[in-house]
């Protein structure tokens, strides 16, 4: 698919030149990068097939297949960097979108040469009316993208620090090994020992070397998100089970020291409630009911009547 | 109830001699104390009230106590003024009248028990049944609430009083569901009332529950009726059984009976002659009752301070009875 595509001057294809480049300016018309350099010797010229006058520094290399996009792409920056509001710019969600609306009409209109002398003076009448917005906008933008830039440039030199640290390590080891093999050598030649020990007292130490490596690295990797501890081993076992007694419920037992009052339940029943005041119906909707108070009034009068202070 | 209360616990005693021997433990008590702070002469006795003396005046503002409740502007419920009573009470078990001027005490007490049992009054309503000067007034609402604190922590925070007007209700009811022999127990009401009224002014919320002396009522009301009782505790209350626990509960109600029956209301000119020694001591200002602001940080301004101080005996009962 890419193979079909040309300058339309010189027709060279990508087939051909696989290394062509294809440019494309504000009037989305293609131009491979020779012909630019041969057309626009001088820095501008007027486009060959619409006569629109160009810039050399406006080339941009072509993105999408179709350079009508890359045209649209160009022209909505334009546009955006003038309708820049935002949606907090505006009372309502209502009125963004009917902004929203107007920057695709304009969009459209100028990517496909509709209306075009209308559409200009539409956006430069815009330009003038909302200059202040514009440029308030504007700077918020940039202040934006400085801050966001600046994160950007601090996670890098993190990055490149945590590099360096690790390059460092490594080196340390690389020399420490060094360092240990050298000795040996020396030892061999000057030791009057036997070889094999020294070998071995050799073994020992890069064993020894080895092993404080490993810790450092162990050090270094201490906890796992969960919050247990890296290398640490887990117990699989299940838990010790713990033998205990399951609860029992005991009701109550109070001592009233009197004689027994009647059963909550039963007052009605065994005539009770005709000496009390009946609850009105505003008593039993906020929980009221007459029983509570003759049995409380019950459990009054016989709580403590056997009772003596001894 | 009253089966597992702090009332049971502390504050039920075993009989009349125990309670005057606490009394005159606090009198004592006190009477060390002033000799002891250097500022009273010692051995000069004749400005200090007796046990004896101290009695008349606690019963007279007892009797002041319940009818200030009674003249009370809003109709006070009954249990408000049996707790204020109990509060009182209680509090002159461990305090000496020379300590404290029963006075104020008294209106703290009402306040008080008119908080505990949700009697609502605002404090400036509450004031406003004492004198007619906004001043007086004030003055006696922040003596009230000086003491307010004291005299929650002398009754060691015991607020809950069990009253036998709750239990006479009881009796009431269950008399009505039960008792088929008496046709209508509501003709007790009258007498028991008034029997339970004096009570209010015995010691006997000292020494028995809140339902035997409500029981006590019904009887003595009953007998005066000349109506029998007896079947209603054999029958109803399952006592024929266990004749031990009868006879416990009929020499109970004699007790009590007899306590109500003994009380005889102070007289009037043995108080009025008190009442002026225990004024000429409150008015020798020995920093015992007005210390009680300062050392707690009460008033932290202290021009306010001086002023109540100055002022703080100036008001005397007879303002409290023009209202009466």
């Amino acid at each position: 698919m890419d193979d079909d595509q040309g300058c339309p001057r010189c027709k060279t294809t990508k087939y051909r030149n696989p290394s062509l480049k294809l440019m494309v300016n504000v009037c989305g018309h293609t131009l491979c990068e020779s012909c630019v350099e041969l057309l626009f010797v001088r820095g501008s010229g007027n486009c060959q097939e619409c006569n629109t006058p160009l810039r050399k520094s406006n080339f941009r290399v072509q993105l999408f297949e179709d350079p009508t996009v890359d045209k649209e792409v160009e022209i909505r920056k334009k546009v955006l960097k003038v309708y820049n509001k935002r949606e907090e710019d505006f009372p309502s969600l209502c009125e963004y979108n009917d902004f929203l609306e107007e920057v695709e009409d304009i969009v459209y209109n100028m990517t496909n040469n509709v209306d075009l002398e209308n559409t200009k003076r539409r956006m430069e009448q815009y330009q003038r009316d909302n200059k202040e917005v514009i440029y308030k906008n504007k700077i918020k933008l940039t202040r934006e993208q400085d801050e966001l830039e600046e994160a950007l440039e601090l996670e890098r030199q993190e990055n490149e620090q945590r590099r360096l640290r690790l390059l460092k390590e490594e080196q340390m080891q690389q020399l420490a090994k060094k360092k240990n093999k050298q000795a040996l050598l020396d030892e061999l030649e000057s030791s009057q020992l036997p070889a094999s020990m020294l070998l071995a007292q050799h073994k020992d130490r890069t064993a020894q070397l080895e092993s404080q490596l490993e810790t450092q690295r162990q050090v270094k990797s201490v906890t796992f998100s969960t919050g247990i501890k890296m290398g640490q081993q887990i117990s699989l076992q299940p838990p010790p089970k713990i033998e205990e007694a399951l609860y029992v419920y005991q009701p109550m037992q109070v001592e009233t020291y009197g004689p027994k009052v009647p059963e909550f339940e039963l007052l009605g029943r065994l005539g009770y409630l005709n000496h009390v005041r009946a609850a009105t119906p505003q008593d039993l909707a906020g929980g009221y009911s007459s029983s509570l108070a003759c049995y409380r009034a019950l459990q009054d009068a016989f709580s403590g009547l056997f009772w003596q202070p001894s | 109830m009253y089966h597992n209360s702090t009332q049971k616990k502390c504050w039920t005693f075993h009989n009349e001699e125990e309670l005057e021997t606490m009394r005159t433990e606090a009198n004592q008590t006190f009477r060390a104390k002033l000799f002891g702070s250097g500022k009273f002469p010692p051995n000069d006795s004749t400005h200090l009230l007796e046990p004896h003396e101290e009695e008349v005046l606690r019963k007279y503002y007892e009797k002041r106590l319940l009818d200030f409740c009674n003249a009370f502007k809003l109709v006070m419920p009954k249990s408000v003024v049996g707790t204020a009573s109990m509060f009182f009470k209680r509090f002159y078990l461990n305090n000496s009248l020379m300590e404290y001027h029963p006075r104020t005490i008294m209106l703290t007490c009402v306040y008080l028990a008119c908080k505990v049992d949700e009697f609502n009054v605002s404090s400036s309503q509450f004031v406003s049944n004492l004198w007619d000067s906004p001043a007086g007034q004030e003055k006696a609402l922040e003596q009230i609430l000086e003491y307010e604190l004291l005299l929650i922590q002398q009754l060691n925070f015991h607020l809950i009083v069990h009253n036998p007007f709750r239990p006479f209700e009881g009796f009431l009811i269950d008399l009505k569901a039960r008792y088929s022999a008496l046709e209508n127990p509501e003709v007790l009401r009258k007498m028991a009332d008034e029997f339970l009224n004096r009570g209010t002014m015995t010691d006997a919320g000292l020494l028995f529950p809140p339902s035997l002396i409500a029981i006590t009522a019904i009887h003595s009301s009953a007998s005066r009726a000349g109506i029998n009782m007896d079947g209603y505790l054999m029958e109803s209350l399952l006592l024929r059984d266990d004749r031990d626990c009868l006879s416990r509960l009929v020499e109970a109600i004699r007790c009590i009976k007899t306590l109500v029956k003994k009380y005889d209301p102070p007289k009037p000119d043995e108080v009025n002659l008190l009442k002026q020694k225990l004024e000429r001591f409150h008015s020798l200002d020995l920093g015992f009752s007005t210390n009680l602001k300062r050392k707690k940080g009460y008033e932290e301004d202290g021009i306010i301070s001086k002023k109540t101080k100055m002022e703080e005996e100036e008001w005397s009962d007879e303002d409290l009875a023009d209202t009466m």
